[in-house]
């Protein structure tokens, strides 16, 4: 090893000589000076050359004869230029002979050299590079080394001594610090100068001989002589880098795996608690100050003033001083702060008015106050003779220059293009104006005098108007009720009849004068009315009563009207219905209306319960509802039927009465009713006709039934059934379940509906002759799906159930839409939310750990990254103690602070 | 003498020992647990070929429920912490609960159902003997009745307009209301002569019929249905509301946690009406015409109304179909209860049958034979059923859901049963009849503990205020109404593809056009580049983005007048129906 690289060096050593002669050197093994060299090689230069391939195939077959590459050729010119540049040394051109003549010039090698092949372009051109920076030094070194020269040469001459004793000890020295020199006669290599030229190990050892690990070194080198093997070539710079890669991935991942379980413990956790030994210390501003101690210099002196006794003494005693000189009364004082304070409160309220005032911009408010203004200067005029002239001049000006300028008249380019495009097509605002600019103008030419008549004119008027309105109220009242009476007269004696068209049918006459009669009753009442308020009136009774008697004089008549007309509806309907009942009936509506009127209690409380009656009825628990087949032949009910013919009377009337305008509907339905009634008997009545009746009667039932309560009237304990009730309980139960059967599938065919076919025509599609193919259907997808949802339905086996699948959408957003995230299935979704987490379902011992956040963090402080800790992966999740322990730890924890903070002072 | 009642002596708490409390079995925990969770561990078998279906392992395929390992790590922590909370509430629950139900022991061959209220009376403790009594009050009519949900107080409405609240603890009758008519002493009126009306109430009129009677959230409000409209008055009887729309009232109900007062009035129409804003969440014609059977399910708010048609329809208060329409008799239904823990439905009809369902299935459990007028639970489950002067209890003590024959009373012969109703956290049962009203004792009716976060029996004045104001807090909104409440949270069927709504298929249309607008378009060379054309060409762009989705929006809407064409089609007047053309099925 050591050979090989003293070799190397060497090498190097003869490349610091020039470029040109290390490539010799390494082409060939000649052992030639440089000199000798250089001429043979200017020698060839100069000759005739050989062509290139010619030359290669001599160079393969001589390989010791000197070849001349390509690049050598190339790089000529850099000979050339260093040829150019080279001097001859002083030594050679022998001038002053100052030199010492050397014999042995050349450098042998030794035998056992073997020429590493080591020259690559690249080593040429940094040794090109290396020999153009070394030559710049070398001209210094030469300097330096003629200075040492001439110094040695002085030493030899004071000493005596040969100058080989400096110059081989300097030179020495040179060789070891630094193998910048160029190897030359001047400066030969160490090895050379030594005489046998190299230095083993053993030289380099000997030194150390007897010195501790010397043995060690000794033997190492012993193992590394024995086996010497050759070096392998490097690996490729990928292969090298992955294998490095390779061995830093492994370090890595050993380091990072020791986190592993920390992180996971993190990761599984389901809260993570940062900065929880964090002691946030103080928590009030008075705890901060309390504990405040001065540091800085500033800080300390401030201290020292504030702690200092002396100051504070003054301080206290000056105050009182002070006080003591103030010679002043307490209530002067007071007295003059009060006056000054409410001068300055009225000059800053006065500042505000006026600036809220100045601020102003309405036109109403400045129109007024101008409008006050003139008030003020008119009741100025009144009183001040001097000024009403002054007022009058100024009048009198204006109107003389309005009737030169009839500013106002209309003439303005405005005025006379609204005129222009006519009046009517202008919009309010604008016709208001142009009349406004008129009367301004009318009042400015106006004459002065003349305002004031007017107003006085007008004052009168209006009193006048007054006096006449009064008298017109009472005399207006007078003459209605005179009209009304005229009126009635009319009505009474106009009692003609239609001798033609519809109104002349008998029956039509018949109602008519049913009708007139009922109205001439009515008119009497109103004559009757009007001949006492017409009394009252002449009796000149005081104003209220005149305006009460006015006021009931119109309302008797509008009554009467309405009477009239109500009376002739009823006399109609009686006309339709029946000849017999009729005055029945009109019994029965005199009988409602005093009912509305009043309140009465006549009526009878007819609220019945079914089963009241049947419990009644049937003595013991004889059940109605044996079967429906038994009802018909079951004497229980009939007690019931005679109250339910009282009843039915009274509710056909009520019927009748309120009926009266949809005469054929309810006649028909009285025919109905009466067909009930009668079926009723036989019991043959059908469920539908029953239930028509039944709704309709509803209404006017309760109201019978509870318009008055009888207090106490009625005996019995309980109050008779309608015949409806009756009705309804006993054949309510008729095919209730084909009623219910037809109503599931009308719902079934809502909810999911039969898929709609394409409308066929008849004979369309289908040849003549063809017919259909019986009892082969066709398959229908949208019939299958019908029927698979059918079947998914939750009432699909549930004959007696319709559970609607309609979608609520106002409960929609009760459910979520998919489900959330981390779940995959719904199932699993649907369990984990099943209990409630609040605090009314949970013991108070549980609810904490329930809601817990995922992390829990004190505000304010800063989350310090995680820190390594050795971490048991297997370990059971330990079990946070939150309560308690972490008080424990609060108050330790301040204990520990103050204790850092008195360390803290003492340093 | 076997008749023993243990109704109201509370355990002695020192009788609780750690060890009693420590023991929670599981069966006490699972009540808590409300539920299975998810399975972690299980693998579902996915068959992989149904070609060879013999039990070969390549057949099959097994799949982890979960996958996740996060998740299954966060739901098996959750779980625990589930675990630990029912175990906690198992164990407050020895605590909390102490009390137990009184009942009848019948000894040899006693029959509980022969023992006598007399008999009882005996043998309770004083305090419960006053809770015996009749009051009779024969000239209002039958009484119907109300109790809070506290069972404190009752309210009594005699049909012909009396009306009375009472404070049951102390048996003062707070206010009754009356116009001025009469003043009549209620003392003496007192069948039994243990219990005493401290103090005189005036006994009142409002001068019209009323039908029904129910307090809203608290004693201080309640409403009446009376002749034609329905009133909400206070505790002192000052009419607060007259609720015209409403109508003619038949029958009340109140949904404490939805703040909402249920009616259904004499044309069969129901009305949901929001006590706290006034507003009237939703009215419907039922269809069915007159009812005044009306019930809500306490579990679910769901309200069941029977019919005459022998159905039974419950509501809900956004859908004006009913939810489920069962038929359930042959006959008119006559009286509708509830279990409180709303899985248990007992219905009477006129076809002398009391059914019991199971609201979960919508299947009979049980038949049984008899007339009821009015049925009601007690919070233990006992089933009251009365009819004519007669009341029958019935009782599912095997645990198997078969009711028998618990108790029987009979009234004075010709009274005739209105209202039976169980007093809450009482083994009362309060009875109201058209002699006025009576109160029984019924062993193990009542839940022997009361929560007072839930209902206060002792509640003071400003209890009653707080939890006024925390239960408008906690106020349901009426969507939560539904069948299975549970259900709330969870995923919705995605069954049927629904039409966009309006807004949703703006939105869409709104996100399309924004999406055209966005898109940057090339810059291109000098003297193409114009504004002008770029303008177009983005309106283009919108144009096309849009085109489809209104073109979608014409054809439903294309189609949705065809249909209506169709069904006018179809609705020609009577007379002009023969003439109209038959869609020809082929």
């Amino acid at each position: 090893m050591v050979e090989t690289k003293r070799k190397t060096r060497d090498e190097s050593k003869g490349n610091k000589g020039g470029g040109q002669r290390m490539r010799n050197h390494t082409n060939s093994n000649q052992k030639k000076g440089t000199k000798t060299n250089k001429r043979e090689e200017r020698r060839k230069r100069t000759g005739p050359r050989l062509p290139n391939a010619l030359q290669r195939e001599i160079d393969l077959k001589n390989p010791r004869a000197p070849s001349i590459s390509d690049e050598e050729i190339d790089s000529d010119e850099a000979n050339d230029l260093y040829e150019y540049e080279e001097a001859i040394p002083e030594e050679q051109s022998k001038k002053n002979r100052r030199y010492d003549p050397v014999d042995n010039l050349e450098y042998e090698l030794p035998d056992d050299f073997k020429d590493e092949n080591i020259a690559s372009d690249d080593d040429d051109e940094e040794d090109d590079e290396d020999v153009d920076g070394a030559r710049g030094n070398q001209t210094a070194d030469n300097d330096d080394e003629e200075d040492d020269r001439r110094h040695a040469r002085m030493l030899q001459d004071i000493t005596g001594l040969p100058s080989d004793a400096f110059e081989s000890k300097k030179r020495k020295n040179n060789a070891v610090i630094s193998e910048a020199y160029p190897e030359s006669e001047y400066n030969p290599s160490r090895d050379v100068l030594d005489g046998d030229g190299r230095i083993s190990v053993q030289d380099l050892l000997d030194p150390l001989h007897g010195k501790s690990g010397f043995s060690k070194v000794r033997k190492n080198l012993h193992r590394m002589e024995r086996k010497s093997m050759s070096i392998q070539a490097p690996l490729p710079k990928p292969d090298r880098e992955k294998l490095e890669r390779k061995v830093a991935y492994e370090k890595s991942k050993k380091e990072i795996t020791k986190w592993e379980p920390l992180v996971k413990r993190n990761r599984e956790a389901p809260t993570i608690y940062f900065g929880e030994d964090v002691e946030l210390g103080f928590s009030t501003i008075g705890a901060i100050a309390s504990e405040f101690e001065p540091r800085t210099d500033f800080e300390k002196k401030i201290a020292s003033l504030v702690n200092d006794n002396e100051v504070a003494e003054a301080h206290n005693k000056d105050g009182a001083r002070l006080l003591e000189l103030n010679k002043l009364s307490v209530e002067d004082v007071k007295d003059r702060q009060d006056r000054l304070a409410k001068m300055r409160n009225l000059l800053f309220q006065h500042e505000m008015k006026a600036k809220r005032i100045k601020k102003i911009k309405s036109k109403t408010y400045h129109r007024l106050l101008k409008k006050d203004r003139l008030k003020s200067a008119a009741s100025a005029i009144e009183m001040d003779p001097k000024a009403a002239k002054e007022l009058a001049m100024k009048q009198e000006f204006k109107r003389a220059e309005e009737r030169l300028t009839l500013k106002h008249k209309n003439s303005s380019k405005w005025a006379k293009r609204i005129i222009k495009r006519g009046m009517t097509v202008q919009d309010e605002g604008t016709r208001a104006a142009i009349s406004d600019q008129l009367h301004q103008h009318a009042q400015l030419t106006r004459k002065m005098n003349s305002m004031k008549d007017n107003s006085t004119s007008e004052s009168s008027d209006e009193d006048d108007g007054d006096e006449m309105s009064t008298d017109s109220d009472n005399d207006g009242a007078s003459k209605l009720l005179e009209k009304a009476r005229q009126k009635t007269h009319e009505v009474l004696e106009d009692d003609e009849l239609p001798k033609s068209g519809v109104l002349s049918l008998p029956f039509m006459v018949r109602g008519l004068r049913k009708r007139k009669e009922a109205a001439d009753e009515e008119a009497k009442l109103a004559l009757q009315e009007y001949e006492s308020s017409l009394q009252q009136l002449k009796g000149k009774s005081e104003a209220e009563s005149k305006k009460m008697g006015t006021l009931s004089g119109r309302r008797a008549f509008g009554t009467e009207s309405k009477k009239v007309q109500q009376s002739s509806s009823k006399i109609k309907s009686d006309n339709f219905y029946s000849n017999s009942d009729s005055e029945d009936d009109i019994e029965v509506n005199e009988d409602v209306d005093v009912g509305q009127g009043k309140r009465n209690f006549t009526h009878k409380d007819v609220n019945i319960d079914p089963d009241l009656l049947r419990e009644d009825s049937e003595v013991g628990h004889d059940p109605v509802f044996k079967s429906f087949d038994d009802i018909v032949k079951d004497p229980g009910p009939k007690t019931t039927y005679e109250v339910s013919i009282f009843a039915d009377n009274s509710w056909h009337k009520k019927k009748n009465f309120k009926e009266s305008n949809q005469k054929k509907e309810s006649e028909e339905l009285l025919n109905g009713n009466a067909d009930n009634t009668s079926q009723v008997l036989e019991r043959t009545l059908h469920g539908q006709e029953m239930e028509e009746v039944d709704g309709e009667g509803d209404t006017d039932d309760d109201g019978r039934m509870v318009d008055g309560v009888s207090i106490s009237s009625t005996k019995s304990t309980y109050e008779l059934p309608s015949q409806k009730d009756l009705i309804r309980s006993a054949f309510a139960g008729d095919d209730v379940e084909e009623h219910f059967e037809k109503e599931k599938q009308e719902i079934l065919n809502e909810e999911n509906p039969i898929p709609e076919k394409p409308v066929v025509l008849p004979g369309w599609g289908f040849w003549p002759g063809q017919e259909r193919k019986r009892g082969r259907k066709k398959y229908d997808p949208a019939e299958e799906k019908r029927k698979e949802d059918l079947k998914k339905r939750k009432d699909a086996h549930l004959r007696h159930v319709i559970i609607s699948e309609k979608l609520d959408k106002k409960a929609e957003k009760l459910h979520s839409k998919t489900v959330p995230y981390p779940y995959t299935s719904k199932e699993v979704f649907e369990q984990s939310i099943r209990m409630p987490i609040g605090p009314e379902f949970n013991p108070a011992t549980a609810i904490g750990a329930l809601n817990r956040p995922e992390v829990v963090k004190k505000a304010g402080v800063i989350i310090k990254p995680i820190q390594y800790k050795d971490v048991n992966p297997h370990d059971a999740r330990e079990d946070h103690k939150r309560s308690g322990q972490r008080r424990k730890n609060k108050d330790s924890g301040r204990a520990i602070n103050t204790m850092n903070a008195k360390k803290m002072k003492a340093n | 003498m076997g008749a023993r009642q243990e109704n109201g002596t509370p355990r002695k708490l020192a009788s609780v020992t750690e060890e009693e409390i420590a023991n929670v079995t599981d069966n006490e925990v699972r009540k808590y647990l409300r539920g299975e969770g998810a399975n972690l561990e299980v693998w579902t078998i996915v068959v992989t070929s149904w070609d060879t279906l013999d039990e070969s392992p390549e057949n099959f395929m097994y799949l982890q429920v979960i996958q996740d390992k996060k998740l299954k790590g966060q739901l098996a922590f959750r779980e625990e912490l589930y675990g630990k909370s029912a175990k906690a509430a198992a164990k407050a629950e020895k605590w909390l609960m102490p009390t137990e139900g009184g009942y009848l022991d019948a000894e040899g061959i006693e029959k509980t159902w022969r023992i006598k209220q007399d008999t009882i009376a005996r043998e309770v403790d004083i305090s419960s003997s006053k809770k015996q009594y009749d009051i009779v009050l024969p000239d209002f009519g039958p009484y119907t009745l109300d109790f809070t949900s506290s069972g404190r107080y009752m309210a009594a409405a005699g049909h012909k307009g009396h009306l009375a609240i009472i404070d049951l603890q102390n048996l003062g009758v707070i206010k009754e209301l009356q116009d001025e008519m009469m003043l009549i002493g209620v003392t003496g009126i007192v069948v039994n002569e243990n219990v005493e009306f401290r103090g005189r109430g005036t006994l009142m009129y409002v001068r019209e019929a009323v039908r029904d009677v129910v307090f809203l959230h608290n004693e201080l409000f309640f409403a009446a249905a009376q002749n034609k409209y329905l009133y909400i008055y206070n505790r002192d009887g000052t009419e607060l509301h007259c609720l015209k729309e409403h109508g003619a009232v038949l029958k009340l109900q109140f949904l404490k946690n939805h703040f909402l007062l249920a009616s259904i009035n004499n044309f069969g129409q129901l009305h949901y009406q929001d006590v706290t804003t006034g507003e009237m969440v939703n009215s419907y014609r039922t269809g069915l015409g007159r009812s005044d059977v009306l019930q809500v399910n306490p579990f679910n708010g769901v309200i069941a109304s029977g019919h005459s048609g022998g159905t039974v329809n419950m509501w809900k208060p956004t859908s004006a179909a009913p939810l489920v329409k069962m038929l359930c008799h042959h006959g008119p239904v006559t009286g509708l209860a509830f279990h409180p823990n709303g899985h248990l439905m007992a219905t009477a009809g006129m076809d002398k049958k009391i059914k019991l369902w199971d609201l979960r299935k919508f299947q009979v459990l049980q038949t049984l034979p008899g007339h009821a007028k009015t049925l009601d639970f007690s919070q233990k489950g006992l089933l009251a059923t009365a009819t004519g002067s007669f009341i029958q209890v019935l009782g599912d003590f095997s645990g198997s859901q078969k009711y028998s024959r618990y108790m029987g009373h009979s009234m004075a012969k010709g009274y005739q049963i209105q209202k039976v109703s169980f007093r809450p956290y009482e083994d009362v049962l309060g009875i109201g009849h058209s002699m006025g009203w009576s109160s029984i004792l019924i062993p193990g009716a009542g839940e022997p503990n009361f929560d007072s976060w839930v209902a206060n029996p002792f509640e003071t004045s400003k209890q009653r205020r707080e939890k006024e104001v925390r239960s408008l807090l906690d106020k349901l909104p009426a969507e939560a109404i539904m069948l299975d409440p549970s259900k709330i949270g969870t995923v919705r069927s995605a069954r049927k593809k629904e039409k966009p709504t309006k807004q949703e298929r703006e939105a869409e249309i709104e996100a399309a056009v924004a999406a055209a607008k966005s898109v940057l378009l090339k810059k291109k060379t000098k003297g193409r580049n114009k504004p002008s054309k770029l303008v177009k060409k983005r309106q283009q762009g919108i144009e096309r983005a849009k085109r489809p989705l209104l073109e979608q929006q014409m054809e439903e809407e294309l189609s949705k007048k065809k249909k209506r064409k169709m069904s006018e089609d179809n609705q020609l007047p009577k007379s002009l129906q023969r003439f109209a053309r038959k869609t020809a099925t082929a």
